[in-house]
């Protein structure tokens, strides 16, 4: 198996919890005598990420992906299901797949809050064993692209949500792991450095070749980022696959929004159907089984060909319209 | 270039480089609290202001009393006034730092420590050796102030001093071992706090920190017995003061030696038991 | 449709009645939040109840071991004992929440507070229902009544109103110390250590005659760290011992009033220094 892959196999996760009574009577029962209640937050789920691949796991609040990059981490032992990472039980060898994984969960840092961001980044070095001369090229490689070296003499609770992410976004990458595991990362931040920090996992995939796996509940980031998406439901993994594949499963596609001189009699475009009539503003969308060959500019053409055409304008559907569609399907 | 999953030839010096290099986390300490005056004024004006009243107040006490429960104005003062110092070792605030078990539990931050080279378990040891070696400092600069200023008396004999140091140096490992097994719970409870002040409780008053024990009622000292809190440092305390003969220290030695074993068998299990377990809050 | 109030004073007397309503209510809640904790509830109580009681049995077992405290009797002494402990047991049932501040500044929690239509002192103490207190205070109650039938004296009502001022005043310095410690969490961490170390040091060495005492404490202990007010002075106004206080008489007689007072000051105090505060970055 060529080094940094990620393989998981019907991957089950139930939570055992202590249900609350309401009231004092309640409160008071679940004192004396607790009820047990079991939540199944991921239900046979698998996937697999070779190397060098980047993969987003989208999905609502709730949905079980972190859930899921827990155990992929070895953080959380699975009721059911296998996994492994470069050929390692995560949950097994604790210790040797943290030489090999790297991660940054979303709301939680690293960094220690009363140590400058930079003292935090020499203890993890510290853990880790690394030389000083490893250390200081990779912090120079980090800093070309996330650029902490300008804040990071400041007391860890001072720095802002971004700066901290980048800060932990190194200290994941510290020892130089092929796999990393990012667990909702750029949540809250401002778009400045959400483009930053995508730029640079894009560097580390495509330039460093390491292995990603992205949970996200931002539309922009898989668009921007994957070229491979997991979408996730209640546990459930209900599509795996390429980010434009996703449209189809959705059922939804590009739409063309066209306004006429006149309106015609007959409206009949081959391969186009009317999806909308308003006035003389039309809406047309690939008839099903056009085939693939019809292509938003072909549309185009066939349209200004079979109509008097003022106004074109072509939309591509909002991953978040594709998302929901999705989900809606799956359920 | 692609990074290699298996770890490079390794020599046995950067092997024991790498298992040693995770041991200068506990510097941790030092940085936080010496990069914050209000942290170590505070601790000065505390620690300061604590022996001086505890020296007034037992030579006070003992002003129409020769002897009392064994002790003589200087043993007993010097007790107290070292039990002061001995609160110094658990003086380090992990809290503000985010760095207490219940906080990374609650915060989620505990989803590092299973993904670092060091194990949970090792990880946990250096922090609390770099606690314990920062208040051990404190102690230590403390006692000689105290002894200096003529407030301590120094033990009866080398012999006791030795043997002091000997019990104190194992009570802190069951110091340590009883904060583990507190610390753990949070694994399976979601607050532990009452039991943190449980623990807190105890091992201030149990052990004699907060008054020594000798004072209190024989039923009380001998329910105490069964409990480790006496043996980390009231034996230590009345080894050092000549409360207790030297000839008493292999059975101190015993009974701590017991202490010690079973207790860090339990916490060897109870790591076990804890990493198998780990749930995450907010996830 | 209620009529409208006829005087300020109804209206007044409404609000008034209203807010502690809400303030009933929020601490009803806290209580449940608490109890399903099952662990927690069960234990906080019962550390609550050990502390005080181990306090108590030490202070008894000092004036066995120790008679003849600067010449008072142990009926005094266990007076100084019973008050100081029914003025904490009272003080952390109704301020226990002020060692939270620390946290709740951490948390970010004191914005939200800021904009709310409540004073933000009050929405503090009523942060989290005072588990640890009932302990305390339930206790405390006990050792006081035990302790009171220890103290021979001739009680007469003037007296045994003095004695209920004195409580109250103790319940307000203490509340005040911490009140002025607190402070300081709006601008530095500070660790619960700091709150917990003058409870600490109130409890111990409130219990005690002062007179016992070299000049250098004495002072110290009174006007400096004034836990002389707590206890000491009013058991000294009460078993007639004033002249051996080295405190001036007017002094001793108004120790209960020094409570109130400093308490006022303290709040005071509190929310300029809430005016300076810096939110947390972030």
């Amino acid at each position: 198996m060529p080094a940094g892959t990620i393989v998981a196999e019907g991957l089950i996760k139930v939570f055992r919890t202590v249900a609350r009574g309401t009231g004092v009577a309640g409160a008071l029962k679940s004192v004396i005598r607790p009820e047990r209640v079991a939540k199944v937050a991921v239900d046979q789920v698998s996937l697999r990420v070779d190397q060098g691949e980047l993969l987003a796991l989208l999905g609502p609040n709730g949905a079980g992906k972190s859930t899921t990059i827990k155990m992929l981490c070895g953080i959380l032992t699975p009721t059911g299901g296998r996994v492994e990472v470069n050929g390692i039980t995560p949950y097994q060898d604790r210790i040797a797949n943290a030489r090999q994984v790297g991660a940054v969960f979303g709301q939680r840092s690293q960094l220690w809050r009363d140590l400058t961001a930079r003292q935090s980044l020499e203890v993890l070095r510290d853990m880790h064993g690394l030389r000083a001369a490893e250390y200081r090229d990779r912090i120079r490689e980090f800093n070309r692209i996330l650029e902490i070296e300008e804040f990071w003499e400041g007391r860890a609770r001072q720095l802002s949500l971004g700066q901290r992410v980048r800060c932990d976004l190194a200290a994941a990458l510290l020892h130089d792991p092929p796999v990393v595991f990012l667990d909702e990362p750029t949540i809250g931040m401002d778009v400045v450095v959400k483009e930053q920090v995508r730029e640079f996992l894009r560097d580390q995939v495509q330039r460093r070749g390491r292995t990603v796996l992205l949970t996200t509940h931002d539309m922009t980031e898989v668009a921007k980022l994957a070229e491979r998406v997991a979408l996730i439901d209640h546990g459930r993994l209900m599509y795996d696959g390429k980010t434009a594949g996703l449209r189809d499963l959705a059922g939804v596609t590009w739409e063309a929004h066209v306004t006429v001189e006149t309106v015609p009699a007959v409206i009949d475009v081959p391969g186009m159907r009317l999806t909308r009539a308003d006035g003389t503003r039309l809406s047309f969308a690939p008839a099903p089984g056009a085939g693939e060959d019809l292509t938003p500019r072909h549309a185009v053409r066939r349209l200004i060909e079979h109509l008097p055409v003022t106004d074109i304008r072509v939309e591509e559907p909002d991953l978040e319209d594709v998302v929901r569609q999705a989900f809606r399907a799956g359920r | 270039m692609v990074p290699q999953a298996s770890p490079p030839n390794e020599w046995p010096l950067t092997r024991l480089r790498s298992s040693l290099l995770p041991w200068r986390g506990m510097r941790v300490t030092l940085i936080t609290e010496l990069t914050q005056p209000v942290r170590y004024v505070t601790q000065l004006t505390m620690v300061v202001t604590q022996l001086a009243l505890t020296y007034w107040l037992w030579r006070a006490l003992y002003a129409g009393v020769r002897m009392s429960a064994g002790l003589d104005v200087t043993q007993a003062t010097s007790y107290a006034l070292l039990g002061v110092l001995y609160l110094q070792f658990r003086s380090v605030d992990r809290w503000s730092n985010g760095d207490t078990m219940v906080q990374l539990m609650f915060e989620g931050t505990i989803a590092y420590w299973f993904i670092r080279p060091v194990s949970p378990r090792r990880w946990y040891l250096i922090r609390m050796c770099g606690d314990l070696a920062y208040g051990a400092v404190w102690a230590l600069v403390a006692y000689l102030a105290c002894r200096a200023a003529g407030a301590i008396a120094g033990p009866p004999s080398l012999a006791a001093g030795g043997a002091a140091l000997l019990t104190l140096a194992l009570g802190l490992v069951i110091t340590y071992y009883l904060q583990v097994v507190v610390d753990l719970m949070c694994f399976w409870s979601t607050v532990n706090d009452s039991a943190v002040v449980a623990v807190q409780f105890a091992s201030s008053l149990l052990s004699g920190a907060f008054a020594p024990l000798w004072f209190f009622p024989g039923w009380f000292q001998r329910a105490n017995e069964f409990l480790p809190f006496q043996s980390t440092l009231n034996v230590p305390l009345s080894l050092y003061v000549g409360r207790l003969p030297v000839s008493a220290l292999p059975g101190q030695l015993a009974v701590q030696a017991a202490w010690c074993a079973s207790l860090a068998l339990f916490t060897w299990w109870l790591w076990r038991r804890a990493a198998a377990r780990v749930t995450v809050l907010g996830g | 449709m209620t009529p409208m109030p006829a005087t300020s004073a109804e209206r007044w007397l409404r609000r008034f009645a209203r807010e502690w309503r809400t303030a009933l209510r929020i601490t009803a809640i806290s209580l449940r939040a608490r109890t399903q904790y099952r662990g927690d509830f069960i234990a906080a109580l019962a550390m609550g109840l050990a502390w005080q009681t181990s306090i108590f049995v030490f202070a008894t077992v000092i004036l066995t071991r120790f008679p003849g405290l600067g010449g008072w009797t142990s009926g005094g002494v266990l007076l100084i004992v019973a008050i100081r402990m029914l003025s904490h047991g009272g003080m952390v049932l109704v301020f226990n929440s002020l060692i939270m501040i620390p946290y709740i500044v951490q948390q970010g929690a004191l914005d939200g507070y800021l904009i709310r239509p409540m004073p933000v002192y009050r929405q503090i103490l009523l942060y989290t229902f005072p588990l640890n207190a009932l302990g305390d205070s339930f206790s405390a109650l006990l050792l006081f009544a035990f302790a009171i039938t220890r103290v021979h004296l001739a009680w007469t009502p003037l007296m045994a109103l003095y004695l209920v001022a004195a409580v109250i005043g103790g319940v307000l310095l203490e509340a005040a110390i911490q009140t002025l410690v607190s402070t300081l969490a709006f601008r530095f961490t500070i660790p619960i250590a700091v709150f917990m170390w003058f409870d600490r040091m109130i409890a111990t060495f409130g219990n005690y005659p002062f007179s016992i005492l070299p000049l250098a404490a004495r002072a110290f202990l009174t006007y400096l760290l004034p836990v002389a007010f707590v206890a000491y002075l009013p058991a000294a106004v009460l078993t007639g011992r004033v002249a051996s206080t080295g405190v001036p008489e007017w002094l001793a007689y108004a120790s209960p009033a020094v409570g109130p007072l400093l308490y006022i000051l303290a709040r005071y105090a509190w929310y300029r220094a809430l005016r300076h505060y810096e939110s947390v970055g972030g």
